[in-house]
């Protein structure tokens, strides 16, 4: 089996982004068309809706709460209209935006969504052609050897990297080398990779990299960076606020000299994905792009609660590594969707008294170990403030369809309802105009050229 | 391929009637110089000088596994020589071509038998990235062995041992417990760590020295028992203060058989 790591990827990256039979690892020949089916599961291996095969990150039927069609329909039809009035949102209907987020934003839309709340949207419109200047240089052989090693690690049970050269995989380094370029004193860091992949299963890889950055320099600033000073300054932080949240575990803790690195560690920097069931992570991560980090303080929490919260679950606990045995291994109730979301709106935990605490420990840093080697900005605690400090304009907000669709039904009778979905509908058309100015959509199917193509090809018949 | 195992399941330790059973389990037919067995309870600090006879394995159902040492033991080493590996086939018998990358702390058990007495050896994993040294105080903390990895595939994994050691030293108890493991033997066509060379080295740091594959099993179950035998011919030679049950800590005397380096580091033979 080829292996990546006694290689390179193709140096040359235009021929991975365009066409798939330059991949070094695909059979031209094959009428197979996905990853997984190349690598040889084929399509009775069960693959769930995520796209995890073999029931891999801890699927159960029961866990996913299913909505009925007519409401993901609604949900859909109202999240479109935030996008499409994203600032106007976000500036005052903001509780809105939240709540909506709260109760797990349709799947459809997830991708765009995330790319618009994390702020990834603007910064992808404000650097045009930037990733693609990224994607084009060679990079750092030493960044490149560690990240090729970890491309075949991340979420191998998933259909989109299952397969080693796949496009999950390539897409993948391309947005890890991409951003040790767009950051050199960075550099990368192995918790990125799950994160970029958690994206990468909703979003092109440009856009991916974007709310990567966003994720790393505005909700986790200086978690990836070199020293990780501030993850380990967090996990006190998350070990002081337990007292106020489940004082028997904060106890607990204290009591078996059970250092916050030796259990949060993956929590944050992954931001969950690799500890809770999928259907968790993506309504945790609704929520977290939405207010940032408080709501992993606020998961973490939860779970030493229901963990470590009461006085028979510490009886079975007698000392430091049995504590850690037990937080490896969470019981799935608590993991559950509903369950979860449900504990986190509840924990009284705010951002300020984040804040506040992590003040408290700097502090205490400073006086025990010195100054931090690794200033990081201070970070910005969810999509409002991401964008009170980066503030779009309306072109950076407007969504460029790529695929558009004329439909063959004629338009319908204007009712007093349906003047809002009309107007989008003009919009849309004056941005299809646009965007065919600068030739950035497909050509119509009602085009000369294509009905000729469809007459030559009848004729030969 | 089956599902890779993601968590630790069940508890090795603390199940109360099913102990023996979850034990068996673990010993999945493999050498047999080591067996596992179960001691009738007797006082839970398990003390060494507690004479009880060793039989066949007997289940006993008893609120606590009685063992008489619990040995924490880390693998260190650049990312991907197989550390993570070495831990599943070590404590799981499993190995898995695409294990995660570890992030944060990974660890698990396996309880042996060695000669007359139980060990409890409990190895840790961690993220060999350079970055994740920062976080590695609380890692090394009451670790008396370390297997420090390379991959027998890739020189630069090797050139790194000597940091690796400094950093070991540094942070961990001076008397720790060290092997070197080159790791990945399965892959010998394209090695480009001769053993000779990584041998000598060894030899002269005072390091226990061995090849083995994670993948197919090769030198595992000897790698860590040769460990595990050292850290408990230190421990038995020496006064032993033990605190909690979590860890056996080495005194910082040297013993009387008057094992020393120059340096002040006591020296592990090979066996």
């Amino acid at each position: 089996m080829d292996k990546l790591e006694n290689g390179r990827l193709s140096a040359d990256t235009r021929s991975i982004r365009t066409s798939v039979s330059s991949s070094t690892h695909m059979d031209d020949e094959s009428s197979l068309g996905s990853d997984s089916e190349i690598n040889g599961f084929t399509s009775d291996r069960h693959t769930d809706k995520y796209g995890f095969i073999g029931g891999a990150q801890q699927y159960s039927e029961e866990s996913a709460q299913d909505l009925p069609p007519e409401v993901l329909r609604q949900r859909e039809v109202k999240w479109l209209d935030m996008l499409s009035n994203w600032d106007k949102w976000m500036a005052r209907r903001h509780n809105k935006v939240r709540l909506r987020c709260q109760k797990g934003i349709p799947p459809s839309l997830r991708g765009r969504a995330w790319l618009f709340l994390s702020g990834g949207k603007v910064k992808k419109e404000q650097n045009r052609g930037k990733f693609e200047e990224l994607d084009s240089q060679a990079g750092d052989p030493k960044e490149l050897d560690v990240i090729e090693k970890d491309l075949h690690r991340q979420f191998p049970f998933h259909e989109m990297f299952v397969s080693r050269g796949g496009h999950g995989q390539q897409d993948l380094f391309r947005v890890l080398k991409a951003y040790t370029l767009y950051r050199p004193e960075e550099g990368y860091c192995q918790a990125q990779a799950p994160i970029a992949a958690v994206l990468l299963m909703h979003m092109p890889a440009e856009e991916a990299f974007w709310v990567l950055v966003q994720i790393c320099e505005k909700y986790l600033p200086g978690y990836y960076s070199a020293g990780l000073e501030a993850i380990q300054l967090d996990g006190e932080v998350l070990n002081a606020l337990m007292r106020r949240v489940s004082p028997p575990a904060y106890r607990h803790l204290e009591k078996h000299k059970i250092e916050p690195i030796l259990y949060m560690t993956e929590w944050f920097m992954c931001a969950f994905s690799r500890t809770l069931p999928w259907a968790s992570v993506l309504r945790v991560w609704d929520m977290f792009l939405c207010d940032g980090v408080k709501i992993i303080f606020r998961v973490g929490m939860v779970l030493l609660k229901c963990m470590l919260g009461t006085r028979e679950k510490l009886k079975a606990c007698q000392g430091q590594y049995e504590t850690m045995e037990l937080l490896k291994a969470i019981e799935p109730r608590y993991m559950q969707e509903g369950f979860l979301v449900r504990e986190v709106l509840e924990v009284p935990v705010s951002a300020r008294d984040i804040e506040r605490e992590h003040r408290v420990q700097l502090k205490r840093w400073r006086k025990n170990r010195g100054e931090l080697h690794c200033k990081s900005p201070p970070r910005l605690h969810g999509a409002r403030a991401i964008m009170a400090s980066e503030p779009p304009s309306r072109q950076d907000l407007r969504q460029n369809p790529t695929i558009i669709v004329e439909s063959p039904l004629p338009p319908p009778q204007p009712t007093p309802q349906l003047k809002e979905e009309k107007k989008s509908k003009e919009e849309k058309k004056m941005e299809e105009k646009k965007s065919r100015k600068k030739g950035t959509s497909i050509e119509r199917s009602s085009d000369p050229a294509s009905s000729e193509i469809l007459s030559g090809s009848s004729l030969r018949q | 391929m089956a599902p890779r195992l993601t968590r630790l399941s069940p508890p090795l330790h603390h199940v109360p009637s099913s102990v023996s059973s979850v034990k068996q389990s673990c010993v999945r037919g493999l050498a047999t110089l080591w067996s596992e067995t179960l001691f009738c309870r007797g006082s839970s600090d398990g003390r060494k000088n507690r004479k009880e006879p060793v039989g066949a394995p007997h289940r006993h159902s008893m609120g606590d596994e009685s063992y008489n040492f619990v040995f924490k033991v880390v693998l260190i080493g650049e990312s991907g020589v197989g550390k993570s590996n070495l831990l599943s086939r070590f404590t799981k018998n499993e190995f898995t071509h695409d294990s995660r990358t570890t992030i944060g702390v990974e660890f698990s058990t396996r309880t042996v038998q060695l000669d007359t007495v139980t060990i409890k050896a409990q190895i840790w994993d961690t993220a060999g990235l350079e970055r994740y040294r920062a976080i590695t105080s609380a890692y090394y903390r009451g670790a008396v062995g370390a297997l420090l990895v390379y991959d027998i595939t890739k020189h630069l994994t090797y050139e790194s041992v000597e940091r690796w050691l400094k950093e070991l030293y540094d942070h961990a108890d001076p008397h720790i417990v060290v092997m070197l493991v080159g790791n990945k033997g399965d892959l010998g066509s394209v090695r480009t760590v001769p053993t000779e060379e990584a041998k000598d080295f060894a030899e002269k740091k005072g390091l226990l020295y061995m090849e083995t594959s994670a993948l197919d099993s090769t030198n595992v179950e000897d790698a860590f028992q040769e460990v595990l035998i050292a850290i408990h011919k230190k421990v038995a030679s020496r006064e032993v203060t033990r605190g909690s049950i979590s860890a056996v800590t080495l005194p910082n005397t040297i013993g009387p058989t008057g094992e020393g380096q120059k340096d002040g580091r006591t020296c592990c033979k090979n066996l």
